[in-house]
């Protein structure tokens, strides 16, 4: 009986935490589909996607998905190519302040955006970069780009030195043999940067609110922010669904990089056995 | 394996090419805005007013003020119990889940699992709207309070800070729970018999030989959650917009309401310098665990 | 797959805990339903809005004016612009660029201040709250008029009022905005809910204490009914600053400045003002904090609570009004008859025996405007006859062009004779760039006041707060 209880009590603790997690979760995809959805958690007295169609059918709101995406992709892709190169050197030679620039990008990582946003404003203004969707776009990289080198590099690590020699030997440059050798058998590590990097600028509402002004440059988090602090309290429902769909990428994201994260970290893990 | 090259000037300049779009990035937007943070914090920088026309160094007046006003005093206050609630309840929590979680069967795990990760995954933005209504007036928590017949209760109101809070543990426990799983994971169950073999209590197996195991893993997530704690803004903001009164001021949130609010740039930079040492502070700990490591 | 069984999960998940939280629907989703029908109007908008903003890069040759202002969920000020526009003679070479910003209040000042700066992002014209113009100019943000105005007729022939004039007129004697409205605020309250509580529907407190004996009236023969509302939060903005507060003080016959422009930092009026608020909120007049302090408040108490007789009494400006119109938001039939207003009393009854703020907003333009002449001559026509009496209308505010007055449709609307009186011996804001920090600091004394703060303690923080922000020098104590 005793050992009965001692197996039993974890699965109810686990299930009560879990049912707990997944209250204010549930009111998200309820009140979607509810067209009286009310701010707590009820079945819907009748289902309909009426407020997704609402949602969708809004330029405006389109508008901003396509900049958040826009927005997103572009930092991605920078941040995977810059920090693809600058592994390159870290990984495969000796440098002299290797060490000093890693524990400094390490250091990096760690250090809160946020307070430096005034300051950023100001240069944006003096560079003519405030409002404009390239400004943001470097930024937003160069606050990813420590951890994404520190990533990039790791994974590097873990890709054997040999084809890359045989490639040396053919007469490839270094550029090529990043390409060619390197990239496809760190597919995965680079895959890890990419989403990681993209669903953080995804989440990003502040620096977007900050940085741009006009209301058809703005990403879907600011807007979604706005739609909650203005029409937020009535409309629930249509709250909801732009909630939701603005949660997808997000949820594609993390679900595709459990396949690549699994590998990728048996890479950076295999180099260091 | 790879030191096979020999150190040589102009070799390493070479080679060093291919960081230069990164390090430029990262020159100027990264270390450009901490060393104008430095440089604004001694200034009287506005956004309208007088002082928008005319920049002036002002020495340090704006840390004087600071360390006189009170405000930045309930705003330490604040982070830190906002700092030390949301650790405390993720990482309890998180290991608490890991640790329940082993072994356990695999359709349950599969049940379960994705809903204390579906915190984690949402984006900021929505964290805040769920969290902010399941606390509301008309929200979930309240629903069930009536259920069981109890009173109804204003929460983001009553207890400000503890909605912030649970709503941050809401969100990070999954990250504190992975990591403690992968450490779990590398903790062979032969120690685990064999502490049980000589007669040690479940607990007793847990403080002296589980967590001793995993006592790097618990360091480094304590400093990495540390680390995105401190800059919260976006959670704190949408939910309680640092309020009522002062409740639940954090000091990023305070640095925003001082520069764009009340307009004072050069104050709020004040402000963030603070955030930013605190920061600096807590980077070096972290960086020397994972030297040790 | 991973995905797919997620869902799954999260549906069944979903499906057990409403079958164990779904009891009855509260009445008041029902209402929150409603409101969300009504609500998503403006929501559409937005749309339209940015395909504006998309339309500039074919413009062509013709002159493009950009206009800025906040999109408060109303369309008035955008109708305005269009409306301006669709009638303006000039059409054919004149492009206009609506451009709101959607953001609080509080963050709309921020959002100005940081376009104004930079000649990529300043808009032709600018919506600046006649508390912000002077912090504005001092920072060189925008254009002297003074040159323009020369041969605006209604100008320099006495159209517009004088004391509105002097408010978008700077220290240095130059005009920097063109007033196009002004308000007064009073107590709103709903005939009906006295009716019920059993009060003389013509009602007219004499002191502070007499409304809140009337609340304590309400509160005990209609317990449903919330008896006093007034913005209480730092996210209503400057709405607390002025309707609320300074409502207050200046009712105690004290100011925000001393006759040496100090900053009064504490006084036993201070503390008077903060105790009213106090006293409503710890004796349960007030409404719950939820819904007072967070930026909609103003929203809901004039366009959900007052009309649905869950009100009582309404400390708020004249342009509530306009949400009953047909056009507003919040249509009431009759409204007229359901709805009174009082003059705010001072706190003794002492003379002048009631006191109002007045406050308005003014179209202005950047220094860093590239098409300053453009923009002046699109102000105008906004401001002609036709075009702006359209606007006040529906706005419900009262209007800054003297000759509107003896309009019959403007002059017959309900309560605006009334309100116009307020006029007389109103108050304004201090012409102070410092204000705009300074208000900062009230949202948040006043906020903390409702949420349980002790006067006392409020104030010493206020205080400090101003001291710091403007120097100790130019502070004083009562």
């Amino acid at each position: 009986m005793r050992w009965k209880l001692e197996k039993g009590v974890p699965y109810i603790v686990l299930s009560v935490l879990a049912l707990i997690f997944a209250l204010p979760l549930l009111w998200i995809i309820l009140a979607s589909l509810d067209l009286n959805a009310s701010a707590s958690v009820h079945i819907p007295a009748k289902w309909t996607l009426e407020n997704y169609k609402a949602v969708l059918s809004e330029q405006a709101n389109l508008k901003a998905f396509a900049n958040g995406l826009l927005i997103s992709f572009s930092q991605s892709l920078i941040v995977v190519v810059a920090a693809g190169l600058a592994a390159y050197p870290l990984s495969r030679y000796e440098l002299k302040y290797k060490n000093i620039f890693m524990y400094t990008i390490l250091f990096m990582t760690s250090l809160p955006i946020t307070a430096v946003m005034v300051p950023v404003y100001k240069m944006f203004l003096s560079m003519h970069l405030y409002d404009k969707m390239i400004g943001l776009i470097l930024f937003l990289t160069a606050t990813s780009m420590p951890y994404a080198i520190w990533l990039m590099k790791n994974f590097m690590d873990g890709v054997p030195l040999e084809l890359e020699d045989a490639a040396k030997v053919d007469g490839a440059s270094t550029l090529m043999s990043i390409r060619k050798i390197i990239a496809p058998l760190m597919f995965p590590g680079i895959c890890v940067v990419f989403i990681f990097t993209f669903s953080n600028s995804w989440g990003n509402f502040f620096v977007p609110y900050i940085l741009l002004q006009s209301i058809d440059k703005m990403p879907a988090s600011v807007t979604l922010y706005q739609f909650f602090g203005q029409y937020g309290m009535v409309v629930y429902g249509q709250l909801a669904a732009y909630s939701a769909l603005y949660a997808i990428p997000s949820i594609l994201l993390y679900v595709l990089s459990q396949n690549y994260m699994s590998k990728g970290f048996n890479m950076a893990g295999a180099a260091k056995g | 394996m790879k030191n096979r090259n020999k150190y040589n000037t102009a070799e390493e300049l070479k080679h060093s090419a291919l960081l230069l779009p990164s390090v430029l990035l990262l020159l100027l937007f990264f270390v450009m805005p901490i060393l104008l943070t430095i440089y604004y914090s001694f200034t009287n920088l506005a956004l309208s007013g007088e002082n928008a026309k005319q920049l002036k160094f002002i020495g340090i007046d704006n840390y004087i003020s600071m360390f006189r006003d009170r405000t930045v005093r309930v705003s330490i206050i604040n982070t830190l119990i906002f700092l030390i609630g949301s650790l405390v309840g993720q990482q309890v929590l998180g290991f608490m889940i890991a640790l329940m979680m082993k072994n356990k069967n695999k359709v349950f795990r599969g049940i379960v699992g994705p809903i204390f990760l579906a915190g984690w995954i949402m984006p900021e933005v929505v964290v805040a709207l769920c969290c902010s209504t399941f606390f509301g007036d008309e929200g979930t928590l309240n629903r069930i309070c009536t259920t069981l017949h109890l009173p109804a209760l204003e929460w983001l109101y009553i207890v400000p800070m503890l909605t912030v809070v649970l709503a941050n543990i809401w969100h990070g426990t999954a990250f504190s729970m992975m990591n403690f799983q992968s450490a779990l994971d590398g903790v062979s169950s032969d120690i685990e018999e064999a502490a049980r073999v000589d007669g040690a209590s479940r607990v007793q197996t847990l403080f002296r030989v589980i967590l001793p195991c995993i006592k790097n893993t618990i360091a480094t997530n304590t400093m990495l959650n540390t680390l995105s704690t401190l800059g919260v803004f976006g959670l704190i903001y949408m939910m309680t917009g640092g309020g009522p009164g002062n409740a639940t001021l954090t000091l990023p949130i305070f640095m925003y309401r001082q520069a764009f609010v009340s307009q004072q740039l050069g104050y709020g930079t004040a402000i963030s310098m603070l955030i930013l040492v605190i920061g600096i502070i807590l980077s070096v700990f972290y960086t020397r665990i994972i030297r040790n490591d | 797959m991973k995905m797919k069984k997620l869902t799954a999960l999260l549906m069944t998940a979903a499906m057990i805990i409403s079958m164990v939280g779904c009891g009855s629907k509260p009445a008041a989703q029902d209402a929150a339903a409603e409101t969300a029908k009504a609500e998503e109007a403006p929501a559409a908008d937005k749309a339209e809005t940015t395909d504006a903003a998309d339309t500039t890069e074919a413009s062509g040759d013709k002159t493009v004016i950009t206009i800025t202002f906040r999109d408060d969920g109303s369309t008035t000020l955008k109708d305005w612009f269009q409306n301006a526009y669709d009638t303006y003679d000039k059409k054919d070479s004149v492009e206009v660029v609506i451009a709101p910003i959607t953001a609080s209040e509080g963050d709309y000042f921020a959002k100005v201040a940081l376009a104004l700066q930079s000649a990529d992002t300043a808009p032709d014209i600018v919506c600046e709250d006649t508390f912000q113009l002077p912090s504005d100019v001092a920072a060189g943000y925008l254009t002297n008029m003074e040159s323009y105005l020369k041969d605006y007729k209604e100008w320099n022939d006495g159209t517009y009022y004088g004391a509105l004039v002097d408010g978008v007129t700077y220290t240095d004697g130059s005009a920097y905005g063109i007033p196009f409205n002004t308000d007064t605020r009073g107590l709103w309250y709903n005939k009906d809910v006295f009716k019920q509580a059993g009060l003389d529907t013509d009602w007219q407190p004499k002191t502070w204490q007499d409304i809140i004996d009337t609340c304590a009236v309400i509160k005990e023969k209609c317990p449903d009914v919330v008896p006093f509302w007034c913005n209480s939060g730092v996210a209503t903005g400057e709405g607390t600053s002025m309707q609320t507060y300074e409502m207050l003080l200046y009712g105690t016959g004290e100011q925000l400045l001393d006759e040496n422009d100090k900053w009064i930092g504490s006084s036993d009026n201070i503390l008077k003002s903060l105790e009213f608020l106090s006293t409503i909120y710890s004796d349960g007049y007030g409404p719950s904090l939820s819904k007072v302090l967070n930026g909609e408040a103003g929203n809901t108490s004039s366009r959900e609570y007052m009309p649905n007789g869950k009100l009582g009494i309404s400390l708020d400006g004249f342009w509530v009004t306009g949400n009953y119109k047909e056009s507003g938001a919040s249509p009431w039939e009759n409204y007229q008859d359901h709805l009174g207003i009082a003059a705010m009393p001072t706190s003794e009854g002492q003379a002048p025996g009631s006191i109002t703020m007045s406050g308005g907003w003014a179209l202005s333009i950047p220094e860093l405007a590239d098409e300053k002449d453009a923009a002046f001559d699109f102000i105008k026509h906004c401001m002609s006859y036709d075009v702006y009496r359209d606007m006040i209308i529906k706005q419900g505010n009262i209007s800054t062009r003297s000759d509107i007055a003896s309009d019959p449709e403007y002059s017959q609307q309900p309560f605006m004779q009334t309100c116009t009186e307020f006029l007389d011996g109103a108050y304004y804001r201090p012409r102070n760039s410092q204000y705009t920090t300074v208000t900062t600091h009230i949202q948040t004394m006043v906020e903390s006041v409702v949420s349980g703060t002790s006067p006392k303690d409020a104030m010493e923080q206020y205080k400090a707060d101003v001291i710091n922000s403007v120097g100790a020098e130019n502070v004083v104590e009562k």
